[in-house]
């Protein structure tokens, strides 16, 4: 019995050992298709990036070596400067937009009581339509002779004056979004305790005062956590322009957001060891956003 | 659609017979060409006009080179962009159109292969093709590129819109006429719609600038020359058109072109090429309009848009792309191409059709689109440029200076 | 992890452990039902005062106006494509004489029928794909102990940092090099394995208490058979979600379509199919609105069986770029 006892335990340690290592063999054997995928396509391509970067780089491939020479040309380049301010005229109009209206839209479907799931699913399908397609409408309703124009007694050729166009695309990627903005907005708004509202009705604070003073202020996490999304997919921005402008970044530039001018140098200019740099220059730049974004909230929720 | 099933129909049709007569003139076809195999011709997309004729012109080449299949593939959306990425993924058609603009781009890139060699070779003689034409497809002293046909610009007139506002079209030659046509016009103009049609771009802008005496770049291309007195003076007068409400650009009156414009009845004056005509007549059946020489200032002045037939550096099969682009370019193929009057030819040794005299008296005064290599930037910022002073956002001296700037900044890259 | 208690939907949501990624909101569907409690409290017992009626009656007017707003657009869209093109410059909503003449124009003559088997096949094989890999690569990550776990899934995360258009050069030329350009299977290729989905299963599985692992290992089972007998089938909610992000990531995608595939135009998808039609035929508004509805309406009925899976993938989905 005691000999028995012994042995066991003896393969029972020997088979923990094998085990373990069957469990890291196994473990390996399960992400190695998805980590190939992502050192193939993700690490990889950002170093080949880095690379290229130093070459004047053709359709054909290489053709000379310009050490440093393509970031010395970003800092002069005039027009990348402008599709920065694009990005960023961009981001921030299209944040602060489809943040308002999915608040608005969130703040009165959380009000309804009945069908209420209707409503927030009928309002949330405009996300996910093809952007594509999406564009494609917006190109016909916001024409010259389109009905918004027809519906707001306004004139205007929405994406063909240099004066509206990004406005346009502010304006369409505001409605998709918000319905996505919407659902963060109703999940945080759920989480405040109804109490809290209970004693602003016994403090007499109408509905108006009670959003503002109430509401509001305890959706700060809700803000920081949506505003970050939106800063990030902004800056990313590149279907609506591209389709809207038919590639061009027009009129008179308008619409070339850093995504759409990346594309154009590395298709039309074809200087793909340009196009690199800017990649580059564009990462750090998303980074450094996120970061300072990060760092503002973060003091702002520590005071 | 009945429309486009005719014509398929036609096609159809025809593609039969022309087997038939194929299949019984083969024993009699020469066999002393070595080339074989498949050729992938490219293009953008045709309209249906235009298809129905390359396809007649591919009939003709199968009859004499049985051996050689021609796989047509047309381009749809962006044609620069598209053919760049074939070029950087190293499968290019071996046969395709460049257009002059675009052409010094891609040749000082390497994509394509000079074609002397093999017209030496063949004995095929440049001659018959004009000089200015062929020029632009020439680099370092080699050909790379046959003109397959060309266009200048001439005025198309509504016929019954000038009627009905008491405007000759015959008579409106220089730029006074063109104001004073346009202002009779103006109260015949419904809703939205404008006297004229203008593009906000340069390769309409440019042709109103060599009519005022001025141009783009100096002579042997060193230089630009587009800031002066007289460019300035063009471009003011160009711009004023929409600046008085006598015309507009394609945006504003919601059209994709000008062609658009006079079909929808969105203007009554455009300045477009013989592009135009296939296009009304498929889109547009009913429209009336007479097609007049372009109006003058100081001088006649134009541009020459042409394009070339011209063979990749990576094709695979260049005995038998060389073939095509012989044919196609050939005394009989040009002819059966420019048949329709879709577009001139660019051989003096094939005639025009009739009835196009508006475009061919304008020939001496039209410059060749076409300026120096990376000048497609320029162009790019040119054009947003010209849409910003025709937003009153930028002044046209503004303008022109930047231009000026960027174009020899770029020249001396 | 609260005890035994069966999973559900409310596992999505990104933990606050990970620090690349945004703090998360409260699980969606969860709060959905505590809402609806909080809003009867404030409704109060029906008719109790003019006041909550009037409330009741300026919400459900928001409420209808804003649904006007958000789809006069679509309504617009599927009236335009059913019109001729000289009848859209009049603005009757109901075409005068609705004809399928566009919807026949975009299928056969501009190939949209092509595109739509293009995308409906692409969509699928990704989708297969994905929740194949991704399930199996979020198993290891929760489940399994190995060396680098910790490094590895960090450097997961990482790729969510990366913006996909960033890798646009380096991939074009690499794939330019590999002969991969215009073929269906590059595509898939970059499509293989989202992150964002991998990371969606691993918190899902994290969830799931081990009991159930355990007594699967004490009949003698191998891991790959518990993940796919016992693990998988437990994780079928989070699946549908990933299954449906996945489905409509891909059907909508206009980036990647547009860069491998611009030198095959047989292998365009819908939205590069769109495109093309807005660059050369521009105006032809009947044919162009027939395409973007042929874009839409499959991810609509889907929206219509499986709305709740959309709404619970949102966390992880993030916004649209």
């Amino acid at each position: 019995m005691a000999a028995t006892a012994t042995t066991s335990s003896a393969t029972g340690a020997r088979s923990i050992g094998g085990e373990r290592l069957k469990e890291t063999l196994v473990g390996y054997g399960f992400i190695a298709g998805p980590m190939l995928v992502y050192g193939l396509l993700f690490f990889y391509p950002i170093a080949y990036s880095i690379y290229i970067s130093r070459y004047d780089w053709g359709a054909l491939g290489k053709i000379s070596s310009r050490g440093s020479g393509n970031y010395r040309d970003l800092l002069h380049d005039h027009r990348f400067g402008l599709a920065v301010k694009n990005g960023l005229k961009f981001t921030i109009g299209f944040a602060v937009f489809s943040m308002a209206l999915g608040l608005f839209v969130a703040v009165v479907v959380n009000n309804a009581v009945r069908a209420r799931t209707f409503f927030r699913s009928a309002y949330y399908f405009p996300s996910i339509a093809s952007s594509a397609a999406i564009t494609a409408i917006a190109l016909f309703v916001l024409s010259a002779d389109g009905i918004f124009n027809k519906l707001t007694g306004l004139h205007h050729a929405w994406f063909g004056e240099s004066g509206t166009a990004l406005w346009a695309i502010v304006g369409l990627n505001s409605w998709t979004t918000s319905g996505t903005v919407m659902l963060f907005y109703l999940a945080y708004l759920q989480a405040i305790p109804t109490e809290v509202y209970e004693a602003a009705a016994i403090d007499g604070a109408g509905a108006w005062r009670t959003f503002w003073k109430v509401t509001f202020p305890l959706l700060k996490p809700g803000h920081f956590f949506v505003s970050t999304l939106l800063v990030i997919g902004g800056l990313k921005m590149f279907d609506q322009a591209f389709i809207a402008s038919g590639g061009s970044g027009g009129p008179n530039n308008s619409t070339l957001v850093p995504v759409l001018y990346l594309y154009r140098v590395a298709f039309y200019d074809v200087r793909f060891g340009y196009a690199a740099a800017i990649g580059l220059a564009l990462m750090l730049l998303m980074f450094t956003l996120t970061l300072i974004q990060r760092l503002t909230f973060g003091r702002a929720e520590a005071a | 659609m009945s429309r486009r099933r005719a014509f398929v129909a036609a096609a159809l049709a025809l593609t039969v017979v022309a087997a038939a007569v194929a299949g019984t003139s083969l024993g009699g076809a020469k066999k002393h060409h070595g080339a074989s195999g498949t050729v992938v011709l490219s293009g953008w997309a045709a309209n249906p006009d235009e298809l129905k004729l390359l396809k007649q012109v591919i009939r003709g080449f199968q009859k004499t080179y049985p051996q050689i299949k021609v796989d047509y593939q047309p381009i749809t959306g962006d044609y620069v962009a598209t053919m760049l990425a074939k070029f950087s993924a190293r499968q290019p058609p071996d046969v395709f159109y460049i257009d002059s603009n675009v052409f010094l781009d891609w040749v000082t890139q390497g994509l394509l292969d000079p074609l002397d060699s093999y017209a030496a070779a063949s004995k095929f003689s440049s001659k018959p093709f004009f000089p200015s034409l062929l020029n632009g497809f020439k680099y370092k002293g080699k050909i790379y590129g046959y003109p397959k046909d060309w266009s200048p610009l001439a005025m198309e007139v509504n016929t019954a819109l000038a009627a009905k506002a008491g405007v000759n079209p015959a008579k409106i030659k220089t730029w006074n006429d063109l104001t004073a046509a346009a202002k009779k016009l103006k109260p015949v103009m419904g809703g939205d719609a404008k006297p004229i049609c203008l593009n906000p771009s340069w390769d309409r802008a440019l042709a109103f600038v060599y009519q005022n005496g001025g141009s783009f770049l100096n002579p042997s291309k060193t230089k630009s020359t587009i800031d002066s007195p007289a460019a300035a003076a063009a471009m003011n007068y160009y711009v004023g058109l929409v600046k008085q409400g006598l015309a507009d650009i394609p945006a504003k009156l919601s059209v994709g072109w000008c062609g658009e414009a006079l079909g929808k009845q969105k203007a009554a004056i455009i300045f477009e090429g013989n592009w135009l005509f296939p296009f009304m007549a498929s889109t547009f059946p009913d429209v009336q309009f007479v097609t007049e020489r372009m109006i003058m200032n100081k001088q006649h002045g134009n541009l020459a848009f042409t394009v070339s037939y011209s063979m990749a550096k990576d094709s695979k099969n260049k005995p038998a792309a060389w073939q095509l682009i012989r044919y196609l370019v050939s005394k009989p193929g040009m002819k059966t191409w420019t048949s329709k009057g879709l577009a001139l030819p660019s051989r003096s040794d094939v005639p025009p059709v009739a009835g196009r005299s508006a475009f061919l008296q304008d020939a001496p005064a039209a410059h060749p689109w076409q300026f120096a290599p990376r000048f497609s930037q320029v162009i790019d910022t040119a054009n947003n440029d010209l849409s910003a002073v025709i937003e009153g956002k930028k002044s046209v001296s503004d303008m022109l200076k930047h231009i000026q700037d960027t174009a020899n900044s770029t020249l001396g890259h | 992890m609260a005890g035994g208690d069966v999973p559900t939907e409310k596992g999505f949501v990104p933990p606050a452990e990970a620090p690349l990624v945004p703090p998360s909101p409260p699980a969606v569907e969860e709060l959905a039902f505590a809402g609806e409690a909080a809003a009867g409290v404030l409704a109060g017992i029906p008719g109790r005062t003019g006041v909550e009626r009037t409330r009741t009656i300026v919400v459900y007017t928001l409420l209808g106006a804003i649904a006007l707003v958000y789809f006069v657009p679509f309504l617009w869209t599927i009236s335009t494509s059913l019109k001729s093109l000289p009848e859209t410059e009049q603005f009757n909503l109901l075409p005068h004489h609705p004809t399928l003449h566009a919807y026949h124009d975009v299928l056969t003559t501009f190939h949209f029928l092509r595109y739509a088997a293009n995308s409906a096949g692409l969509a699928a094989t990704v989708t297969v794909l994905n929740v194949f890999l991704c399930s199996l690569g979020g198993y290891a990550f929760a489940r399994l102990r190995f060396p680098g776990r910790e490094v590895l899934f960090m450097a997961v995360l990482a790729t969510l940092m990366i913006p996909d258009q960033l890798r646009l050069v380096p991939i074009f030329v690499k794939f330019s090099q590999w002969h991969l350009l215009g073929h269906y299977h590059a595509y898939v290729l970059i499509k293989l394995a989202s992150a964002a989905q991998l990371f969606l299963m691993r918190q899902y599985f994290l969830t799931i208490p081990r009991d159930l692992e355990e007594a699967a290992k004490l009949d003698g089972a191998g891991y790959f058979k518990t993940f796919w007998k016992v693990m998988l089938p437990l994780a079928g909610p989070a699946i549908a979600a990933v299954a449906i992000l996945e489905f409509e990531g891909t059907w909508n995608d206009f980036f990647w379509p547009l860069i491998i595939f611009t030198t095959a135009p047989s292998h365009f998808t819908l939205p590069v199919g769109i495109f093309s039609f807005v660059t050369t035929y521009q105006t032809q508004w009947p044919q162009l609105m027939a395409g973007s509805a042929i874009a839409i309406a499959p991810i609509a009925v889907i929206y219509l069986f499986f709305q709740r899976y959309f709404v619970a993938g949102v966390a992880s989905a993030g916004v649209k770029g």
